[in-house]
C-alpha cells in the first residue's frame, strides 16, 4: 500500500508491504523493518529496525498512537507522549462532520474556537470595525474569552445571540 | 467526625476523598449531571445528585448541597477549593444545619475574602499592602469617579474582584483608555464566578514575585505559618506552576513573612487551613496581597518538602484536635518540590480551552512522583468548569534535581483525545531564565507573547517520519479505526483551519 503522508510541513510517500509477522516500511524510499504489536484500539508498539546495513543493528522502540483529530480533521498521532499531526493522502478530514460553513476567501467569519455561551455581543451590523478590536464575548471554563476581528470592515451579518450555548466552529458572525 | 459530604467535584473532590479513607472517615460524594461517572463519585461510599451541569444549578446550590448532607447523614462538609469555599453564606449554613464546615468560621471568611476588607486587617495588623482603593468601587459608580480613583493610584494598576480567587474577576489596566472596559469585564467575570461583581483598583508592582505563606489555624488559638511557596509563574494572573522553597527568599525574609502572616491570622482569629498571599519586591520588601480562606490548589508542594498532610489536618482542626506540630520543623523544608498545573488547553493555540473525551490517559509515577487527578480514560472533560485536570508534583532534594525529575514525569505523561498543556511545562522547564529563577509575576507573559505563537514542542524529522509510519500502519492494519469516523463528504472546512490562525495570529482576548 501506497501513502502520501504530510507531516511538519513536508511530504513523504510511504511504502507498507507485509513480510510475515512483520512489516517493511520504505519512506522516500528508504526501507525500515517494523515489528508492530497492538496495544488497543489506537495505540501500536514499534520496534523499528533501519534498512541500511549499518545501522541494521539498532531496534528502535516507540509506542505510537493514531486518531482522528476531531477539530482539525487530521490524524493526530502520538509519539510516545510527543503529539504530531499527519494528513494522509491529502484527506484532512477524518472524523469531522461537514457543517456546509461555506467557503473561506472573501467575507471574514467569525466563528466560535471552543464550546461556550455567548455573553455579549459587542457589535451591531452595519458596524464598522477595525482589526483586533473586540466584536464578541464568549464563555468558556468559567473564562470570559473576547474574540476579536481579525481585519477592519463592516459587519455584515450576526448570528450570535446573547445567552446563546454555541458549538466549536459555529459561526458568530460575518465581516464584510 | 464519621463522615463527610465533600462540597466539590474533580481532582480536589477526589484527593479529599483520600484523606477521609485515611481517617477512617466515610466520604460523600455530590455530582453534577455530567458529572454522574466523574471518580470522585466512583470513590466516594454515597453520592447525591444535586442538579443540572451548569455551576450555579448544582455545585454553587447552597440548599441542595445542606439537603444531600442531611440525607446522607454526614457530620462534616468539606468545601474544597473553588465553587463555595470562600462563600461565608455556605458556612454558615452549614453550621446553622448542625454541620461542622472544614475551614474557617463564617466571621473569619467574611472579613478576610473581602480583599478590601482584608487589606484592612493586614494593616490594622501592622503589615504593609500595595497601594489601592481602600473600598470596592460603588456599583454605580460613573466612569469619571473610577477614572479619578485610577489617577489617584496611577496606571499600571489592576481591577480585582472583591470576592475574586484563581486570577478571575481581574484584570490589568496600562493606560486610562482601557479602564471602564476592564472594570466591565472584571465585574461579569466576578459576577458569573463568584456571585459578587464588586470590584477594587489596585497598583500594579514593576517585576514582582508572588510568595505566599500556607497556615494552620487551631481552635485554641494556636496559628502555625509553614515555608513559603513562589507562585511567580502565572499566565493572565492565574498560577501555572509552584515551588517550595523560594531562591528569592533568604533565611530572615522567610521568619518575617511568617511572622507577619501569623499576625495577620492571629488577628482575625483565623482558623483551619489558610494562605496569605504577598508580593515581594526586587529590594526583599514584601507587601499584604490577599487571604486565601481555604486550602489552596498548590497545597500538595508544601505537603512534599514537611511531610504533613494539610487536608488530614483540616479534618483534626474541624474536629476540635489541638496543632501540636513543631513549628521548627514547618519553616525548614526538606529538600524541594514544584507543581504543574495539568490543563485541558492547547498550548499551541493560545491557551484555548480543549473539552473533550480523554481516550488514552497514563499518569507518571516512580520516585518523587504524585499525581493528583480527577481524570480517567473515557471521561469528559466538561466545558463548565475549570479546565485543570491534575496537579503533577515532583520532590527531590535540591531544586535542579527537582527539574530533572519533573521533566522525565513530564515526557510520561501520555492524554489523547485532549490538548493538554503538559507540551507548554516541557519547553518552560527547559529555559534558562527559568531553571535560574530568574523571573517574577509577569516573566511568563512576556515570554508567550515573545515567542508568538510558536508551537512548544517541534518534533524531529526522525520522530515525523515514526508518526508517518504509525499513520500508515494504521492505515494498513486497521482502516476502520481511522475510518469509521470519517465524513461521508471531504470537502474542506476552512473555517475551523480559519479560527485557528485567526487565533494565532490575533490571540484570543
Amino acid at each position: 500500500m501506497q501513502y502520501e503522508v504530510e507531516v511538519g510541513g513536508r511530504r513523504l510517500q510511504v511504502v507498507v508491504t507485509r513480510s510475515g509477522d512483520e512489516f517493511t516500511v520504505a519512506v522516500d524510499g528508504h526501507p525500515s523493518r517494523v515489528d508492530a504489536a497492538r496495544i488497543d484500539g489506537h495505540t501500536l508498539s514499534l520496534i523499528v529496525a533501519n534498512g541500511s546495513a549499518v545501522d541494521g543493528q539498532r531496534l528502535a522502540s516507540r509506542e505510537v498512537s493514531v486518531a482522528p483529530d476531531p477539530i482539525s480533521g487530521q490524524l493526530a498521532v502520538h509519539v510516545g507522549a510527543t503529539a504530531v499531526t499527519v494528513t494522509l493522502n491529502g484527506r484532512r478530514r477524518w472524523g469531522r462532520k461537514d457543517d456546509g460553513a461555506g467557503t473561506g476567501s472573501g467575507p471574514q467569519r467569525l466563528v466560535a474556537p471552543m464550546p461556550g455561551k455567548v455573553v455579549r455581543v459587542l457589535v451591531k451590523a452595519g458596524d464598522q470595525v477595525t482589526a483586533r478590536q473586540p466584536v464578541v464575548v464568549v464563555e468558556a471554563m468559567k473564562m470570559e474569552n473576547e474574540l476579536r476581528a481579525g481585519r477592519g470592515g463592516t459587519v455584515a451579518e450576526i448570528l450570535a445571540r446573547e445567552g446563546m450555548s454555541v458549538d466549536a466552529g459555529a459561526l458568530l458572525l460575518v465581516i464584510q | 467526625m464519621k463522615k463527610i459530604l465533600i462540597a466539590n467535584r474533580g481532582e480536589i473532590a477526589v484527593r479529599i476523598i483520600r484523606a477521609c479513607r485515611e481517617l477512617g472517615v466515610s466520604p460523600v460524594a455530590v455530582y453534577s449531571e455530567c458529572d454522574r461517572t466523574a471518580l470522585h463519585v466512583r470513590y466516594a461510599d454515597e453520592a447525591y445528585a444535586i442538579g443540572p451541569s451548569a455551576p450555579r444549578e448544582s455545585y454553587l446550590r447552597l440548599e441542595a448541597l445542606i439537603d444531600a448532607a442531611r440525607k446522607s447523614g454526614a457530620d462534616g462538609v468539606h468545601p474544597g477549593y473553588g465553587f463555595l469555599a470562600e462563600n461565608e453564606h455556605f458556612a454558615a449554613a452549614v453550621r446553622d444545619a448542625g454541620l461542622t464546615f472544614i475551614g474557617p468560621t463564617p466571621e473569619a471568611i467574611g472579613t478576610m475574602g473581602s480583599k478590601t476588607a482584608a487589606r484592612t486587617a493586614a494593616r490594622r495588623a501592622g503589615v504593609p499592602v500595595v497601594p489601592g482603593t481602600e473600598d470596592p468601587l460603588a456599583p454605580d459608580a460613573t466612569a469619571s469617579e473610577i477614572a479619578a480613583a485610577a489617577d489617584a493610584i496611577g496606571y499600571p494598576l489592576l481591577v480585582k474582584a472583591v470576592a475574586g480567587g484563581g486570577g478571575k474577576g481581574m484584570r490589568t489596566v496600562t493606560e486610562a483608555a482601557d479602564l471602564a472596559g476592564a472594570v466591565r469585564a472584571a465585574r461579569s467575570e466576578a459576577g458569573a464566578a463568584f456571585g459578587d461583581a464588586a470590584v477594587y483598583l489596585e497598583r500594579r508592582l514593576t517585576r514582582p514575585r508572588h510568595i505566599e505563606v500556607q497556615l494552620l489555624g487551631d481552635v485554641h488559638g494556636t496559628v502555625l505559618p509553614f515555608v513559603e511557596r513562589e507562585c511567580s509563574i502565572q499566565r493572565r494572573h492565574q498560577k501555572v506552576v509552584e515551588e517550595t522553597p523560594s531562591l528569592a527568599v533568604s533565611p530572615a525574609v522567610r521568619s518575617a513573612m511568617a511572622a507577619a502572616a501569623a499576625s495577620v491570622a492571629s488577628a482575625v482569629g483565623y482558623t483551619n487551613a489558610g494562605t496569605i498571599e504577598f508580593l515581594l519586591d526586587e529590594d526583599g520588601r514584601f507587601y499584604f496581597l490577599e487571604m486565601n480562606t481555604r486550602l489552596q490548589v498548590e497545597h500538595p508542594i508544601t505537603e512534599m518538602v514537611t511531610g504533613i498532610d494539610l487536608v488530614r489536618w483540616q479534618i483534626r482542626i474541624a474536629r476540635g484536635e489541638r496543632l501540636d506540630l513543631d513549628p521548627e520543623r514547618l519553616l525548614r523544608p526538606h529538600g524541594h518540590a514544584i507543581e504543574c498545573r495539568i490543563y485541558a488547553e492547547d498550548p499551541d493555540n493560545n491557551f484555548l480551552p480543549s473539552p473533550g473525551r480523554i481516550q488514552q490517559l497514563r499518569v507518571p509515577a516512580g520516585p518523587g512522583i504524585r499525581d493528583d487527578s480527577g481524570a480517567t480514560a473515557g471521561l469528559d472533560v466538561p466545558i463548565f468548569y475549570d479546565p485543570m485536570i491534575s496537579k503533577l508534583v515532583a520532590w527531590a532534594e535540591d531544586r535542579p534535581l527537582a527539574l530533572a525529575r519533573m521533566r522525565r514525569a513530564l515526557g510520561e505523561y501520555l492524554v489523547t483525545g485532549i490538548k493538554t498543556t503538559v507540551p507548554f511545562f516541557s519547553w518552560l522547564l527547559a529555559q534558562p531564565d527559568f531553571q535560574a529563577g530568574r523571573f517574577h509575576t509577569t516573566y511568563l507573559d512576556e515570554v508567550l507573547k515573545a515567542r508568538n505563537g510558536r508551537p512548544f514542542v517541534e518534533p524531529s524529522p526522525a520522530v515525523e517520519e515514526i508518526a508517518a509510519i504509525a499513520a500508515a500502519l494504521e492505515a494498513v492494519m486497521s482502516p476502520s479505526t481511522l475510518a469509521a469516523d470519517a465524513p461521508a463528504a471531504h470537502a474542506e472546512r476552512p473555517n475551523a483551519r480559519r479560527w485557528r490562525a485567526h487565533a494565532r495570529a490575533e490571540g484570543l482576548r
